[in-house]
């Protein structure tokens, strides 16, 4: 696969399905100092058992995160001006899931010589649960847009 | 449940994790308590390329216009459509909460981020120092949940770019 044949440009229909990533959520980055060490919720068994959950669970952050490596494989350096993303974490990812990102156009506005993309965004569970739910706005082909 | 039942530990793994808990529970209070709506917090935070590889690397994103740092050459100025290597486009936000999350108090047990609303102005280069504000906005209860609500805003303290806007509600004990 040529990643070049990934980017969205203007001819790109509603409708289109962006190419989803997979990731597992590995406690061992789920629990890195960067990450999510500051929680133990998000790390420790035994803590997370003690607050409810079932498993620890990943920061939403990581999430986000997918899903915009998915967007930038997609829009490119329009990712980075003037782009919106919404992410709303509707149930928790636990530890050892495997997580699948998912994008598909909804709607092209017409903007200057382009369009505003908007793009609903997901991620699930290998039992198709939802996890992360929202929507990216990007510009495609705007000229000067953001100069 | 056990300390070491997702991953294999030794005893004194396990005595060093029981520990390190131990010590942020010690100091802990619940968020909600410790917000004012109108609270502003700001902080500086310099993106060198080395913490541009840490948050990379915990999400496996291996994108090189991100390399600002390789093992070998260590520092080099990489590449991106922009020029030079560039921060991904959410790690602002990830640091947001080192700000709302007023790192001068306890540690806040029993919160988690529900959602962002973030808007991503301009790339930011690798070796910026940016100021990262929160402000409370609201702090609301909604079935029987409670919410704060911040603002947030990216500044390049060097020339006043303005990189990003968020707002952001975190869930409270």
């Amino acid at each position: 696969m040529d990643l070049k044949d990934l980017l969205v440009t203007r001819d790109t229909p509603v409708g289109y399905e962006l190419q989803p990533l997979k990731k597992k959520a590995a406690i061992q980055l789920m629990g890195s100092r960067l990450w999510g060490r500051f929680n133990p919720n998000h790390w420790d068994t035994v803590y997370a058992g003690a607050t409810g959950l079932k498993a620890p669970i990943q920061t939403g952050e990581m999430s986000s995160a997918y899903i915009s490596e998915m967007c930038v494989n997609h829009f490119g350096e329009a990712m980075f001006t003037g782009a919106r993303i919404v992410c709303k974490y509707i149930a928790s990812t636990l530890a050892n899931e495997v997580i699948t990102t998912h994008g598909v156009v909804r709607e092209k506005i017409p903007k200057g010589d382009g369009f505003r993309f908007i793009v609903d965004i997901w991620t699930d569970n290998e039992d198709g649960e939802k996890k992360t739910v929202g929507f990216v706005e990007v510009d495609v082909d705007v000229m000067g847009a953001h100069a | 449940m056990s300390t070491d039942q997702l991953r294999p530990m030794s005893p004194v793994q396990i005595a060093q994790t029981r520990d390190f808990i131990d010590g942020l529970e010690a100091g802990a209070a619940t968020y909600w308590d410790m917000v004012k709506i109108g609270d502003e917090l700001s902080r500086e935070l310099t993106i060198s390329a080395e913490l541009v590889i840490l948050y990379a690397d915990g999400v496996e994103d291996f994108n090189p216009w991100y390399e600002g740092w390789r093992m070998n050459s260590w520092k080099i100025p990489g590449q991106s459509p922009f020029g030079g290597a560039i921060v991904p486009p959410l790690l602002v936000s990830h640091f947001v909460l080192s700000v709302q999350f007023d790192h001068t108090r306890p540690f806040a047990i029993g919160s988690i981020h529900t959602n962002h609303d973030s808007e991503i102005l301009a790339p930011i280069p690798i070796g910026a120092t940016v100021r990262i504000t929160t402000r409370a906005t609201d702090k609301y209860v909604k079935r029987e949940r409670r919410y704060v609500r911040h603002s947030v805003t990216v500044e390049d303290v060097g020339n006043g770019t303005l990189y990003f806007r968020e707002t952001r509600d975190i869930l409270s004990l």
